[in-house]
């Protein structure tokens, strides 16, 4: 029995020891297993790659259709994915740790500006020059990532906020998409009279969704060139144009109820809500970025062809209508990966073909992976819906001829970003002035520039 | 068998290397737990203190900047909008489920049958994560499809209201659905607390002529004292540390009317990349969480049964 006992002892002692050693064990380095991957005759080297986090059907088609397409064309390189949760705060740990896989993928421009102030994302000037992807990537997009000159990031994602509507609620009332204020105006009366919502929009479960409108009443009322000037300092955000703006979005929001009929009804609208009213016709409009072609194809799919979009209005005579840029997310090198020339390549494979590209991106209904190239009406699989189609093409040429504004979350430090749609509902709740608004908003500026945090603007 | 004075010596020697051996075998079992909790919760802990003096996005290296976050945060209107709420979260949670647990444990500690029912029931919504909790209320407040809209349309009007969404509802509002998961909690709690309090007390209080409210006075609540005062402290430090259901719910909103301390914090580190400034923050609440366990320990040497 004393025998069992110390045996037992023994074997307690060991599973302690074994334990505290497995937990002590080293992390692996990104890319530091270039030697054979188990049953390969060939040494491949691994490169590693944490993405945001998707439904696990889309997980798969992304496996077979990227990662499998890379890792045949590619046999002396594997390619790994991993859908990450909270990708960004787990990344930052990890990239901080000198750790972390060997694509370093950033939720923009602003967060890959921090990678590189730590030196923890490698240059790419050399790789750009060798695969050529300056030529391949649309010029704003390919200058989001440059930083002093130098490129850091590729932008893995691009978006712009659109007006989607409900087609058969626009013909019962003898509609069209508004392209001017005094257009917009007559549209939400006839809405409202009809006893519809203008705009199905709510900013339940994502907050920030306040910068949307923020950046969209910038850019529609101020004017892209006037936003321009705000970015790189040449005009305070104290300006009356920026002022004009806040205090149309206000009035739009609190006095005329055009945002989900009320502001407490845009307090409690969630994205289901959102598309669900838009969908069954109790409203109108909707404004959302590009994303929202997920939601549409989702909610609409009883009635797939009851949905469009349009351009956003201009809210001022002068100002012309445009596409908002935005940046979604990044990817670089990072600094430790042990495998630089293996990642550029997985990166080149992003933008080296457009009909691919544009399949990978339709697997996510072209809400993510939708990189920034210049696409032809050949790239696109013959299933993809015409309207999406339709959308790159025009964003391309649009933006080509310069009527292009600016997102807050691509082209605004984090702080200044921050403060933008967290202070505006004490603006919308009376407890803020709009200059005292604007007035905190250009302080912030000044300090980001001070302390060279502001992301790179691509010149005009 | 003979004792010799050497065998003794060495009888009492490994004696007290056996003693020794005893002492000292617990802690080696909790070897690993305490260096886990070292590397994971005390070396983070002490080094945000560190950062709670610099001026940190959270990548890169820290720049030291003294008191700057301290004074800035003492400036703040947004940093006491958010401590007030923390105070005003807390005196809700001190008073509504506690007199709702008692409330609840009191009546059921009288009900022989179908106890494990009750018990069961109001425990459920404490074991469903707050997510899943959160998300039910959502839809059952929701503007379109709720129950409030749905009962507008048949008449009943008062119902339909933004909870979540007005400035002057949304902290109760949260409050509400924080509360209807936590207290059933605390009814289990202070249940198996009545039942350890000698059933002869009641009797004696009985036969001098006590009636319910007598008998829950003076000997109910003196009898569970201990567990009362412990969900009392663990209630002001959970009040200070609150996030999930504020975060699920309203994120702080709207126009901060919801916000607190951990949300705020949460903002500041995330959205704002100022680690430093909301590791500041942080420090407050930990303050105030060592002025509850201050109080707690001060108590006991008072010679208090807590």
């Amino acid at each position: 029995m004393r025998h069992k006992t110390q045996s037992l002892q023994s074997l307690s002692w060991l599973l302690v020891v074994v334990l505290m050693l497995a937990g002590c064990a080293a992390p692996t380095a990104p890319g530091a297993q270039p030697g054979a991957v188990s049953g390969d005759a060939v040494a491949k080297t691994k490169i590693v790659w944490w993405t945001e986090e998707v439904e696990p059907e889309l997980q798969e088609a992304f496996q077979e259709q990227f990662v499998g397409a890379f890792n045949q064309a590619h046999p002396d390189i594997e390619l790994e994915v991993i859908f990450q949760q909270n990708l960004n705060d787990v990344l930052r740990t990890a990239i901080q740790a000198g750790e972390g896989p060997d694509i370093v993928q950033t939720p923009g421009p602003g967060f890959l500006l921090e990678y590189q102030r730590a030196g923890l994302v490698l240059p790419l000037n050399e790789f750009a020059a060798q695969y050529g992807w300056k030529d391949k990537i649309l010029p704003w997009a390919y200058a989001s990532g440059t930083l002093g000159g130098t490129l850091y990031g590729l932008p893995l994602t691009f978006e712009s906020m659109i007006l989607l509507y409900n087609t058969r609620v626009f013909q019962d009332l003898g509609l069209t998409p508004p392209t001017n204020r005094a257009e917009f105006e007559a549209t939400a009366a006839a809405l409202q009279n009809a006893g519809l919502l203008v705009i199905s929009y709510g900013n339940v479960g994502w907050q920030p969704t306040n910068e949307h409108l923020i950046g969209i009443y910038l850019n529609a009322f101020a004017g892209s060139d006037a936003v321009y000037e705000g970015l790189i300092g040449k005009r305070s955000w104290e300006d009356e144009l920026f002022a004009g703006a806040i205090d149309l979005l206000t009035k739009d929001m609190t006095v005329n109820g055009y945002f989900a009929g009320s502001l407490e009804n845009y307090y409690s609208f969630d994205w289901q809500t959102m598309f669900s009213t838009l969908a069954s016709g109790k409203a109108g409009m909707m404004t959302i970025g590009t994303w929202g072609f997920r939601g549409a194809a989702e909610y609409f799919a009883d009635n797939p062809n009851e949905w469009d979009w349009a351009m956003l209005p201009s809210f001022r005579e002068g100002v012309p209508q445009g596409f908002d840029l935005a940046v979604g997310s990044t990817v670089s090198i990072n600094a430790a990966s042990k495998n630089p020339e293996a990642v550029a390549k997985v990166l080149d494979f992003l933008f080296n073909d457009p009909s691919r590209a544009a399949r990978i991106a339709q697997i996510f209904s072209f809400g993510e992976f939708v990189v920034p190239i210049e696409f032809d009406a050949e790239d696109f699989p013959s299933d993809v819906d015409p309207r999406i189609a339709r959308f790159l093409t025009e964003f391309a040429d649009v933006t080509a001829e310069g009527r292009y504004g600016y997102t807050t979350w691509t082209f605004w430090p984090a702080e200044a970003e921050t403060q933008l749609w967290k202070d505006i509902e004490l603006v919308w709740a009376g407890e803020m002035s709009i200059a005292e608004y604007l007035a905190k908003h250009q302080s912030l500026w000044e300090k980001a520039r001070a302390e060279n945090a502001v992301p790179p603007i691509p010149e005009r | 068998m003979t004792v010799t004075p050497a065998s003794l010596v060495r009888a009492t020697s490994s004696q007290k290397r056996r003693n020794r051996w005893r002492a000292l075998r617990p802690w080696f079992f909790l070897a690993p737990l305490l260096l886990l909790n070292l590397v994971v919760i005390i070396t983070p802990s002490l080094l945000s203190v560190r950062y709670a003096f610099t001026e940190w996005t959270g990548i890169g290296p820290a720049r030291y900047i003294g008191l700057a976050n301290f004074q800035e945060m003492l400036a703040d209107p947004v940093f006491y909008r958010a401590l007030w709420n923390n105070v005003r979260w807390t005196l809700i949670f001190l008073t509504v489920p506690v007199m709702m647990g008692l409330l609840g444990a009191s009546l059921l500690s009288s009900i022989r049958r179908g106890q494990i029912l009750f018990r069961t029931l109001y425990f459920i919504p404490y074991v469903i994560a707050s997510v899943v909790n959160a998300y039910i209320w959502k839809l059952i407040l929701n503007p379109v499809f709720g129950i409030g809209p749905w009962l507008a349309e048949r008449g009943i009007p008062w119902l339909d209201i933004r909870f979540f969404a007005r400035t002057d509802t949304s902290l109760y509002a949260v409050a509400f659905v924080d509360n209807w998961h936590f207290w059933g909690f605390l009814v289990v709690l202070y249940l198996a607390a009545m039942h350890a309090v000698d059933p002869e007390l009641y009797e004696a209080a009985r036969i001098e002529g006590a009636n319910r409210w007598h008998e829950f006075w003076h000997v109910t609540l003196p009898g569970i004292r201990p567990t009362l005062v412990f969900t009392l402290l663990m209630i002001m430090i959970w009040s200070f540390l609150v996030f999930d259901y504020i975060y699920l719910l309203t994120g702080g909103g709207p126009a901060h009317s919801s916000e607190v301390l951990a949300t705020l914090t949460y903002s500041t580190a995330f959205y704002s990349l100022r680690v430093g400034y909301a590791t500041a923050i942080a420090l407050t609440m930990t303050l105030f969480s060592a002025i509850f366990i201050g109080m707690f320990v001060l108590l006991r040497r008072l010679g208090w049964e807590i």
